[in-house]
């Protein structure tokens, strides 16, 4: 275990330093676009769009956060999405059945991870792809979610349950406090926990991380779960802000959180990426979404502009890696 | 993605793969379940129906062996069949349409492979980024209307057959028959499989490689237009929605026919039958009635079956 | 070895009673876009409830993917394999399914074509709305109630489908109607709530003064709604479909109107026309239904759960009708 210990205790001070000047890279690109943003639209640079911009992360940041965590053992959750829909529809049903709010987030976020789990099991005990497992787990979770509602939606939830996606406290959206919360304490498990070294070292050297008697397949199941258990987070406040809950309520989420990751510096050869990162990412992605709507850009084009944003904002991640 | 190298065992190719097994077994339940599966129509059905996959999963086959991805097939196949049906909607000139679909598969395949041998961008992020410029491309061609007024003879000639093959399969087969061709008897395939798995070795014997790494790319690109011929034939129109996603059916397509996400395993017959998988599957949920929500969960199920039975495989091994 | 087994006993198991379910004389193949929308909940659900009461069977087909026309290109060939009685059809794309419908032509298995008119293919009849009018008269709706002058933006669906090209160009046309009234912006919520939530929001931050909200579906206009409030602002809102949401919206007075072209009846109809003309009986040509734009004046009749709903009588589907069928049977 000491063995292991000082593996990972090497190997994110790499990283850091690494990361420092590939973050600096990544907050240029956001702080370039906001600059651009704020010159052609006067509604940008505002408090209220700020504060909105940041609310919208949230939802994506939830999800890529997660998503992270695995994609930094070298994997891939390609379920996050359609997870959010089992979970949200489970979470409704049972708010509706019980009027409990409390019990309907504990389903939400135990339904979550019991699919993070599943894919868990599959990726480190049955060893199939991950890009497979959750490949085929999405299609599994669609189609439980399209049987169970048969087309139908729920909505409807206590104003109190509602706060914790539409509600304010001193000026600031709730899901922001959420945000910051899973910021912090998601940058605090990867970089100063026993578990969260183990997971860079994993991504970076499998082998190396199973000889030196780390529990691989019991970290592969924990960060799938932990993505999983974001996954059912996101659907309870997806839940909150809509009011209402759907089968294809998360199912344009996973390619964008995906970016997010991926835009935020992680590699998905595994070992390499920050949460932190992922936050940037999240924010860019939902910048030129916001950007696009306040310059009211043809909905044509948006596709097209996204596309290229998320080549150049990895691209110029790379152009800090090579320099560092 | 380093799931494959967790595992203790080498990665060897089974002797009975899981996605023959899945095949056998499908092919024998809709047998008994359904009388009309056997039918000579139906076979031809699935065929049919498998062939513009197979089109896409037979370049994704090699571009993965490479350790890439191309998130961008459908999204380009869409754009390719929307200039191919303006191209002969405006000048009638099938050929012309064809060259024009070919080309722009060419051109998004060379910015994939710059992007990714150029400029060292991962390939799930650059063909994510081309596969938005494709979508938004065919939204602005086409102004988000289908285009229609084809000549009828394209059509004709889709569904004609040559003694009694429908025209579809003879074109699928004949790739097929090329890309295994081109993969195993010639030293593009030899250089492709070291791609994989032995880059330096490239290097080492002077293979300018990342030239080798954007060819491929355009391959898979050039295939998504000569696709976006049949698709276009099919629909008898082109539609700027009509092949969205159809790069994850590729891909789990190639999952399912055994090749790996790493180290240049491949398997260019596993692809054929991993296409054909998918489209038993289908037709026999579909002959079966099965609603369509039981159908989703099926589909996944069956890719997670097929590869763990490679992986039990593989682990007693 | 033990769990193919019992995977193949499980997949056999679905198989005897899907085949069951074939037994019946009439089986009807009912095909709509996809599994999501609520509105083709409503098609269904006529269609079932319309054949139940005359004793036949509905089977449907629904592409796993939403609105895929590869998918409901090739469940047209395997249906045809099983050659079902009738089939009452609903194109992914009015253009693009043509060669299917000439597919089933070919096949001579009678079609009734339901909701998006067919741009070819030979039917026994067409029931259904066209989304020009639904747009146009929702979008006029909306613009009385606010007195003809105001800003207003518009919620647009999926670029590209048949749906959202002609919603969004009646809605356009209404506001063109209405010289004191300005259109703002025009954006894609793709249909979805959380876009249409998130679209509003960002139009409420460049534009200080909306008046009304266009949207395409009831969805977005649900969570343009969700955002108006988020941000303690009031414009009137309006979307289309008449949903169960939409309807229990307009009773608490959050959404203005819904419009709604009925996929209840246009699944009734479209099946009774299907089974009438199997059994030779007089059939109609083309039902057109007008739009209903439901606002609080008038939700009674969508306040009811869909089941519960029921068919209009025959006589009531043939006093709707546009045109005679082009020959009988």
């Amino acid at each position: 275990m000491s063995l292991a210990g000082d593996i990972s205790a090497g190997a994110p001070r790499i990283h850091l330093s690494q990361d420092m000047r590939q973050l600096i890279y990544r907050l240029l690109a956001a702080g370039l676009l906001c600059l651009a943003l704020s010159l052609a639209s006067e509604a940008f640079l505002t408090a209220n769009n700020i504060l909105n911009v940041l609310r919208q992360a949230s939802l994506l940041f939830f999800l890529a956060s997660g998503l992270t965590l695995v994609i930094l053992t070298g994997g891939l959750d390609l379920s996050v999405g359609a997870n959010i829909g089992l979970s949200a529809c489970l979470a409704a049903t049972v708010i509706k059945a019980t009027g409990s709010p409390v019990l309907g987030t504990l389903t939400g976020l135990a339904a979550g991870c019991m699919v993070g789990i599943c894919n868990g099991l599959m990726v480190a005990k049955l060893r199939i792809p991950s890009f497979i497992a959750t490949y085929g787990m999405l299609w599994v979770l669609h189609g439980v979610t399209y049987y169970y509602m048969g087309g139908e939606t729920i909505h409807g939830f206590p104003p109190g349950f509602r706060q914790i996606g539409s509600g304010y406290f001193l000026g600031i959206p709730i899901p922001v406090y959420l945000m910051v919360g899973f910021l912090v304490a998601g940058t605090l498990f990867a970089q100063r926990t026993v578990w969260g070294q183990q997971i860079y070292a994993i991504g970076a050297n499998p082998l190396a991380a199973r000889l030196t008697g780390i529990p691989v397949d019991r970290r592969l199941i924990l960060v799938y779960a932990f993505s999983g258990a974001m996954a059912g987070v996101a659907s309870i406040v997806f839940l909150a802000r809509l009011n209402s809950a759907e089968g294809d309520i998360g199912e344009a989420m996973t390619l964008p959180a995906i970016a997010a990751v991926l835009i935020g510096g992680a590699s998905l050869f595994g070992g390499v990426g920050t949460v932190f990162g992922t936050f940037v990412g999240a924010l860019i992605l939902t910048l030129v979404l916001n950007g696009m709507n306040l310059l009211a850009v043809n909905a044509s084009w948006q596709p097209l502009v996204t596309g290229v944003i998320v080549i150049f904002a990895v691209w110029l991640d790379m152009h800090g890696r090579k320099k560092a | 993605m380093s799931d494959a190298a967790l595992s203790r065992a080498p990665v060897r190719l089974p002797a009975v793969p899981g996605v023959a097994v899945a095949l056998a077994g499908l092919a024998l339940l809709f047998a008994v379940a359904t009388p009309g599966f056997l039918s000579a129509g139906n076979l031809s059905n699935i065929m049919v129906q498998s062939v513009i996959l197979l089109l896409l999963a037979l370049p994704m086959t090699l571009i993965i062996m490479t350790e890439g991805l191309d998130l961008s097939m459908g999204a380009v196949l869409t754009l390719a069949s929307l200039v191919l049906a303006l191209t002969v909607v405006s000048t009638g000139s099938l050929m012309l349409g064809l060259a024009g679909a070919v080309g722009v598969g060419l051109a998004f395949g060379l910015i994939n492979g710059w992007l990714v041998a150029g400029l060292s961008i991962p390939p799930f992020v650059a063909t994510l980024g081309t596969m938005g410029a494709a979508q938004g491309l065919a939204l602005i061609v086409s102004d988000g209307q289908s285009v229609v007024g084809i000549p009828r003879f394209v059509r004709q000639a889709y569904s004609g057959d040559v003694l009694g093959i429908p025209n579809p399969v003879l074109i699928g087969a004949g790739f097929y028959a090329l890309f295994h061709v081109l993969l195993y008897h010639t030293r593009f395939g030899t250089y492709i499989c070291a791609l994989g798995g032995n880059r330096d070795a490239l290097t080492l014997a002077g293979v300018k490689w990342k030239r080798l790494l954007v060819s491929v790319y355009m391959l898979g690109g050039a295939m998504a237009g000569i696709a976006a011929l049949l698709m276009t034939a099919r629909m008898n129109s082109g539609h700027p929605t009509a092949a969205i996603g159809m790069e994850f059916d590729a891909i789990a397509a190639v999952a399912l026919g055994g090749t790996s996400f790493e180290k240049g395993n491949g398997w260019i017959f596993g692809t054929l039958m991993g296409v054909l998988t998918v489209g038993v599957l289908r037709n026999g949920l579909n002959l079966m009635a099965v609603p369509s929500s039981v159908q989703v969960a099926c589909i996944g199920a069956l890719v997670i079956f097929a590869l763990f039975l490679d992986g039990m495989r593989s682990h007693k091994s | 070895m033990s769990k193919l087994k019992l995977l193949a006993a499980a997949l056999l198991a679905t198989a005897t009673v899907a085949g069951g379910a074939q037994a019946a004389d009439e089986t009807i193949a009912v095909f709509t876009k996809n599994q999501t929308n609520p509105y083709f909940q409503t098609v269904r659900v006529g269609a079932e409830v319309a054949a139940k009461s005359m004793g036949a069977k509905v089977v449907h087909y629904i592409p796993t993917k939403p609105d895929s026309i590869p998918e409901q290109l090739s469940q047209i060939e395997d249906v045809i394999i099983k050659k079902p009685s009738a089939i009452v059809f609903v194109p992914v794309d009015y253009k693009a399914m043509v060669p299917g419908v000439e597919q089933i032509n070919e096949a001579k298995i009678p079609v009734v074509n339901v909701t998006d008119r067919s741009a070819g293919g030979k039917f026994l009849a067409f029931v259904g709305a066209d989304d020009y009018s639904l747009g146009l008269e929702t979008g006029r709706f909306l613009l009385k109630e606010m007195g003809g002058k105001g800003n207003v933006v518009i919620l647009e669906g999926v670029k590209g489908s048949l749906t959202n090209i002609d919603r969004v160009r009646g809605f356009n046309d209404a506001i063109k109607e209405n010289k004191d009234v300005k259109l703002l912006a025009s954006q894609p919520g793709n249909y979805q709530r959380l876009q249409g939530l998130q679209v509003m929001e960002n139009l409420m931050q460049s534009h200080p003064q909306i008046d009304g909200v266009l949207a395409a579906n009831d969805a977005m206009a649900i969570g343009a709604i969700e955002a108006l409030d988020g941000a303690n602002r009031k414009a009137k809102v309006v979307g289309i479909n008449g949903t169960k949401e939409a309807v229990d919206a307009i009773k608490t007075g959050k959404l203005l109107a819904t419009g709604d072209y009925n996929g209840f009846v246009q699944g009734c109809i479209g099946t009774m026309v299907a089974i009438r003309a199997l059994r030779n009986e007089t059939i109609v040509g083309e039902v057109v239904l007008k739009p209903t734009v439901v606002n609080s004046t008038n939700y009674q009749p969508y306040d009811v759960p869909l089941e519960a709903r029921t068919c209009p009588s025959w006589d009531q589907a043939a006093s709707m009708a546009t045109k005679a069928p082009t020959k009988t049977n």
